[in-house]
């Protein structure tokens, strides 16, 4: 309070305590502003306007009580030093506050004009220092990973150099080599790949730190993306001898979540399983619902390796945990992948959790959210709350002329989903959310109610619109194509919910089975590549 | 992919692929398999260079990376969009700088696709392959 006038909001429901504060705040100092209010609302809306320098506060008002008043204040001006009004009685929660956050607590009966003046003076300095700390804090956070990115840059430009001239051995660029070179060249490659692997986990994790880890959200097929990460994961379990099933509910709805984001934190987990694994070991990815929730999918990757200690278990997903007893001689890495793996499950509104006792394998598991289709749909299949007798789906098909091109495609489709919001009837149809896979090929689902002459113009627009979109004419194909999907009959109000669902889960199941098709052809053309 | 050696003769009407890479081993290893794949290379170190010599050259597709000496790729980007001759020409961004913000501006400034360092051969040779196409080379299939 040394740099200008003092400007103090005191909160004080009794008048006499007003005023007696009021009097000794003004002996303490000259140069103070006091504004009194005797209610937490009008408290909350001065803090609106204006931030004191300082909040001086009794719990006991009109509108609120106790802990929940101190609460409310400092959640609305968090930076804003706040200093209780206690009664005698009320000491131990005037307590409890300061541990919560408040600067200090004041006894109503004992308040002298010097001793009000230091401790409104102190509170205002500590909360000074914390702000400054803060901004430090957040500071080195930043520099921090101004030094990583700057880092991982200039690791990867001889990273680069290397892995050009191997593989330009290795393809047999400089002439044939003989077995035992292109053996020892494939373990240099095998190793350079860990190292920029670990480089992008550096970064990875840095994002996490600071909060810049970025995922799109997509509805997907969580059943295919698991097949993908098994089918990928195939060799690695192949080559230690470990058996790897996938273990799926039939019933899994949509999922929405990140694909790429989901299969990382998928490959992660089974990585790991099959790495504790001895051999003839087995790892198994399990995906089920459970009935207590039912906003989220659960995943869980289950192996019959050594297993984590109790005591190791709450550290597992902390930054740079390493596990002391792997002993197999593989390396294992900077321990970041686990918990580059929890932020994005938790970025996706999930949760992750280990479960394990040692000698007897671990479980790691996730939720991700589900995809509530059966809500978006409703005011687009329900007319006057009946069902409608029909609606209509329709796909948007955009394939890639050549499976390359990766460095535009996805801008490209993202450019046609915008102009997709263009061509539909705002409050009839409904655009469902870019679906999720890793093959190239972009599906768009429109679900219409408008009428099939209506839809046929809709096509109609969608085809002039998307068809004309300078660079999907230069990279790929459009397919624009409608069914119809019928209503139960005697759609009723009683049970309109169950309905509804029936739909969703049929429109749930046409694009499932659309996305399935997708991924047997990325599939087979991941085979081939790999070939 | 082809695997003939690099130093084979040159057949005549083959794509020219411009490469803008300030570190020169990288520039090396990145012409020898250009070549390798039947394309001919000229290569610069820095920004100002690549105009200069497109100019001289009007390769049929540049491979250019970001963090450059004199003039950086998005100058570069900016500079080749001023000259309605080499506005035409397919740039394939190749850094080591992350995609994240990278990308998007890149593509918007010009470029047909991008990569981040290391690349997979197969996945670029591909890219520089259809941008080619794209781009209206009618020569040699490659």
């Amino acid at each position: 309070m040394n740099n200008g006038q003092a400007h103090v909001l005191l909160i004080e429901d009794n008048p006499g305590d007003a005023d007696l504060v009021r009097l000794r705040l003004v002996e303490s100092q000259s140069d103070v502003h006091v504004n009194c209010v005797t209610r937490l609302s009008d408290a909350l809306a001065s803090l609106e306007v204006e931030t004191p320098s300082l909040v001086l506060l009794d719990l006991e008002l009109p509108d609120s009580h106790g802990a929940e008043t101190f609460r409310r204040i400092m959640r609305k001006a968090p930076n804003v030093p706040v200093v209780i009004l206690s009664g005698h009685d009320d000491e131990a929660l005037a307590i409890k506050a300061v541990h919560m956050g408040v600067q200090d607590y004041l006894i109503k009966g004992d308040i002298t004009s010097k001793h009000l003046e230091r401790a409104l003076r102190y509170a205002v300095e500590r909360q000074g220092l914390l702000r400054a700390l803060e901004v430090t804090g957040k500071q080195q956070i930043e520099l921090k990973n101004q030094f990583l990115s700057h880092v991982s840059h200039e690791l990867r430009t001889p990273l680069t150099c290397i892995h050009q001239y191997i593989t330009l051995l290795l393809d047999g660029l400089d002439g044939p080599m003989l077995p035992d070179q292109t053996d020892h060249l494939k373990t240099v490659l095998k190793s350079v790949n860990q190292l920029h692997a670990m480089i992008r986990d550096l970064l990875e994790a840095s994002r996490a730190d600071s909060g810049k880890l970025r995922i799109e959200l997509r509805c997907i097929d969580i059943g295919g993306l698991v097949r993908q990460a098994i089918a990928m994961m195939r060799p690695t379990a192949a080559e230690k001898q470990v058996g790897l099933e996938a273990v799926l509910d039939p019933a899994i709805p949509l999922v929405f979540a990140d694909p790429d984001r989901a299969l990382e934190v998928l490959i992660n987990l089974i990585d790991n399983g099959i790495k504790f694994t001895p051999p003839d070991g087995s790892v198994v990815v399990r995906v089920s619902l459970v009935e207590t929730d039912p906003v989220a999918v659960y995943l869980s990757v289950t192996d019959s390796g050594c297993g984590i200690p109790q005591v190791s278990l709450p550290q597992v997903f902390e930054r740079l945990y390493q596990d002391p007893n792997a002993v197999d001689g593989n390396r294992v890495g900077l321990g970041l992948g686990l918990y580059i793996a929890k932020e994005i499950v938790t970025l996706h509104g999930g949760r992750m959790w280990a479960v394990s006792e040692a000698g007897s394998g671990s479980t790691f598991s996730f939720t991700l959210p589900i995809y509530p289709l059966a809500k978006l749909l409703l005011p687009v299949i329900t007319h006057k709350g009946r069902l409608r007798e029909e609606i209509v789906l329709v796909r948007v098909e955009l394939t890639p002329l050549s499976k390359s091109l990766r460095g535009s495609w996805k801008e490209t489709c993202e450019q046609c989903l915008d102009l997709l919001g263009k061509c539909i009837y705002v409050d009839k149809d409904f655009v469902l959310p870019p679906l999720g896979s890793s093959g190239l090929v972009e599906t768009f689902f429109i679900v219409a109610s408008t009428d099939m002459r209506r839809v046929s113009i809709m096509l109609d627009r969608i085809r002039a619109q998307i068809g004309a979109v300078p660079r999907l004419k230069a990279s790929g194909t459009l397919q624009v194509t409608a069914e119809i999907i019928p209503a139960l009959p005697a759609a009723d109000l009683r049970n309109l919910e169950q309905q509804i669902r029936g739909v969703a889960d049929h429109v749930t199941e046409i694009i499932q089975r659309g996305l399935t098709s997708k991924q047997n052809l990325t599939e087979k053309e991941n085979h081939k590549h790999a070939n | 992919m082809q695997t003939e050696s690099y130093s084979e003769r040159k057949p005549i009407n083959r794509a020219k692929i411009m490469v803008v890479d300030d570190d020169p081993d990288l520039r090396q290893v990145l012409s020898l398999r250009l070549r390798a794949n039947n394309y001919d290379t000229v290569s610069v170190c820095d920004g100002y260079s690549a105009i200069a010599m497109a100019q001289k050259e009007k390769p049929h597709l540049i491979i250019l990376d970001l963090g450059l000496p004199a003039g950086d790729g998005f100058a570069v980007l900016k500079n080749l969009q001023d000259y309605p001759a080499l506005s035409v020409i397919p740039v394939v961004v190749l850094t080591a700088r992350d995609p994240e913000g990278n990308k998007r501006r890149t593509l918007e400034s010009g470029a047909v696709a991008f990569f981040q360092k290391p690349a997979d051969n197969g996945e670029l040779l591909e890219a520089i392959r259809i941008s080619l196409q794209i781009g209206g080379w009618r020569g040699l299939p490659s």
